[in-house]
């Protein structure tokens, strides 16, 4: 049986601890042992897209040093997994020492849907839906890891479930971190873009494999009172108990 | 042109209103973008193929000073005369005195976006030479004193009515029409009549062949031709990452250009000059002037990360495809580049400290670097930006970023390196957003995330994380 280490994200920890607990449920469905290790924190992304260089290095070395042994690891965030997977080797490439442990590290970790059907060999884990799904291609899920064949897999085998086409999948939803706060007005136009396509797909649940882009999509269909629902690939994969935030 | 880039956020907000241009954003960008996606599916194995002028990219600009030599030595070799400039300066004045020393009143210019650079047109017209842009986009966009809306079509955003006014007001149209076709046969008229008398003929560079001394223009609308095959002067202006090694390379160049510029094979009109008229030929000008700018490059070539930059060939496609532009459209760039190109190339150009906004209003989703014919990647070279901007490198004339901003990350630092101080300052951010907390959900945090909070709202941090929830679950 693998031994899987699952990294929470610090967004994901905070704001939607079920997507954890899905992802934790998936491991095990999956025939994991899964390991938590309780000492981690940030992976050091948000320093790292606003510049602070060293504060991110840190983060690294810390985050290597957690996770540094383990055999696989697995995160239901993508962009956390493409910052230890490519920024970590380029921010300590100056470092041998840490540098060699980046690269090992960087061949050992997975987004949680890749994980599962790359690794874990899982086509169908068990899940049911009634309605249409549509997907959303989330930029470093997408551009940054080539993730895209993979949940879709996932997705076409849920029970009762009808995955329909979203136009512009492939476009990016506005959040970007600071981006969102910044120059919240693109920001607004872009997750706008993104929930009117959601609506003309004609599908009720849009799916996505980001912590960040489920935030910013939910939190405008929210605000907006559009009645369609937004979910984190883990939560509707493990079931009704682990869609709430 | 003078640079606008400090005002990004003004404009960008206005412009984002902007129903008319953002009509248009929503429509052509996407179809040139998915025209691009087809005709490269002309190639045999188009992966391969972008991967090949990625590759030729990244060794003429590593291989740039010699090439220059080569390149010089062949032009001069065919008849043409190299003159080199340091800077805008020293390369408008070697323009106008060309103009001068040939008495000539005005001059016909291709569209070269390098001339809009260092504001040559401004200084012809100090000169008493009037600088009349021949591309239809680019005649329209100085009539109307606008910059560049989108590099390959600079004044598409006009609206029809506003185009046919200005035309009514500079009599170049007789009769009230918007038919696209009566405007556009009224310019030809006008520019027509200005090529007839044509003494000086000013353009850009595509590219520089440097085996050959060939430099190659490509376009749709055969005016370049015009300007390059009827003066008896031609001057033309680039700067020097225009370079290629051979033929073949310019050959491949080509064909990634204009599919990734228009989503064409190839455009109208290619044309390739070696040196000017030759004994016995009956076309061709008598004299053939290359202008090399450097204009700060030499600089920023010193470092290999921003070297890359260099690499691009202007082809646009990052614009058609950015999440960003095809909200705010080419003005709020503030430059004559717009667009992700504009973002890596602007900063360079002008300074970090008027710049920071281009490099920091992305979103990082990488779909300009996932199809950059030169193989930039322009969101390791914004980061790059950001750290050369907190770490204030002083090459770069940065800013300081706000000082709110670095004490949040400095607390940020601090809690994330021990998890007791990372628990601690959760459960203190927790009782912090309590008092905004509404079923579950926060719609404004008082004066924090104002930006977000406009048009979205935030689930309120959960009773319990992830890690609470597990250490309880493991004491059970």
């Amino acid at each position: 049986m693998k031994k899987v280490s699952l990294f929470v994200p610090c967004l994901v920890d905070v704001f939607a601890p079920s997507i954890g607990m899905a992802a934790l449920e998936l491991l095990k469905r999956s025939g994991a042992t899964v390991i938590y290790h309780e000492e981690q924190t940030c992976c050091g992304q948000p320093a790292l897209n606003a510049g602070y260089r060293d504060y991110a290095l840190e983060a690294a070395r810390r985050f290597i040093t957690i996770f540094g042994d383990d055999e696989v690891i697995v995160s239901p965030a993508g962009s956390c997994v493409y910052t230890v997977k490519h920024h970590y080797p380029k921010l300590l490439m100056e470092e041998s020492k840490w540098y060699t442990r980046a690269l090992e590290l960087s061949e050992r970790i997975y987004e949680l849907s890749q994980y599962l059907v790359d690794v874990a060999g899982v086509s169908e884990i068990g899940a049911s839906y009634m309605g249409k799904i549509t997907y959303h291609e989330s930029c470093h899920i997408l551009r940054g890891l080539g993730i895209s064949a993979q949940p879709k897999k996932l997705l076409s085998a849920i029970e009762g479930a009808e995955v329909v086409p979203l136009f512009a999948a492939e476009i990016c939803c506005g959040f970007g971190g600071e981006f969102a706060e910044r120059y919240h007005y693109i920001s607004e136009e872009m997750v706008k873009e993104k929930v009117n396509h959601f609506t003309n797909s004609g599908a009720d649940l849009l799916v996505t494999c980001e912590p960040g882009c489920y935030l910013n999509i939910d939190g405008y269909l929210h605000r907006h009172k559009i009645e369609k629902k937004v979910l984190h690939i883990a939560q509707l994969l493990a079931g009704p108990e682990f869609q709430r935030v | 042109m003078k640079a606008r880039t400090e005002e990004f956020n003004e404009i960008a907000q206005h412009e984002v209103k902007n129903e008319y241009a953002r009509a248009f954003l929503g429509l052509l960008p996407p179809i040139i973008a998915m025209r691009r996606v087809q005709v490269m599916g002309s190639f045999p194995d188009p992966e391969k193929a972008l991967a090949l002028s990625q590759a030729i990219r990244a060794e003429s600009v590593a291989r740039l000073p010699e090439l220059l030599e080569q390149f010089e030595k062949n032009a001069v070799e065919a008849g043409a005369k190299v003159l080199w400039a340091r800077d805008g300066k020293e390369a408008r004045d070697i323009i106008v005195n060309l103009a001068r020393e040939r008495g000539v009143s005005f001059v016909t210019k291709g569209k070269s976006m390098v001339t809009e650079e260092i504001g040559l047109n401004e200084v012809m017209k100090e000169a008493q030479i009037e600088p009349i842009e021949t591309d239809l986009g680019e005649f329209i966009a100085q009539q109307l004193n606008r910059p560049p809306f989108h590099i390959v079509g600079p004044a598409i955003n006009v609206p029809v009515e506003e185009i046919r006014d200005l035309f009514m007001k500079m009599g170049i149209l007789k009769e009230d029409t918007t038919d696209p076709v009566q405007l556009g046969y009224a310019a030809r008229l006008y520019l027509r009549d200005k090529f007839h008398h044509i003494k000086l003929g000013l353009t850009g560079i595509n590219m520089a062949v440097a085996e050959t001394g060939t430099i190659i223009n490509v376009e749709n609308e055969g005016n370049i031709r015009f300007n390059k095959s009827s003066p008896r002067t031609q001057v033309s202006i680039m700067t020097p990452e225009k370079v290629v090694p051979d033929m073949k390379d310019a050959m491949h160049l080509l064909r990634l250009l204009c599919r990734s510029c228009t989503g064409q094979k190839i455009s109208a009109y290619v044309t390739m000059d070696t040196g000017p008229k030759k004994r016995g030929e009956i076309d061709g000008p008598e004299e053939l002037f290359i202008v090399i700018v450097d204009n700060g490059r030499s600089i920023f070539y010193q470092d290999e990360k921003t070297r890359e930059v260099l690499r691009c060939i202007r082809c646009g496609a990052c614009l058609n495809t950015c999440p960003v532009y095809t909200k705010i459209g080419g003005y709020p760039y503030g430059f004559a580049y717009s667009g992700p190109m504009g973002q890596i190339l602007n900063p360079l150009l002008l300074g970090f400290d008027r710049t920071a906004d281009l490099y920091h209003a992305c979103t990082l989703c990488g779909t300009c670097r996932s199809i950059c014919p030169a193989g930039i990647d322009h969101p390791a070279l914004f980061l790059y930006y950001r750290f050369r901007e907190v770490e204030m490198d002083a090459r770069f004339r940065p800013k300081r970023r706000p000082a709110k901003e670095r004490l949040f990350f400095r607390i940020w630092h601090m809690a994330n390196k021990k998890r007791a101080r990372w628990d601690f300052s959760i459960k203190l951010s927790r009782v912090m957003m309590k008092k905004y907390e509404k079923e579950g959900w926060l719609s404004s945090m008082g004066q924090f995330f104002t930006g977000w909070f406009k048009e979205r709202d935030f689930p309120a941090a959960s009773r319990q994380t992830f890690r609470e929830w597990w250490g309880q679950r493991k004491g059970r």
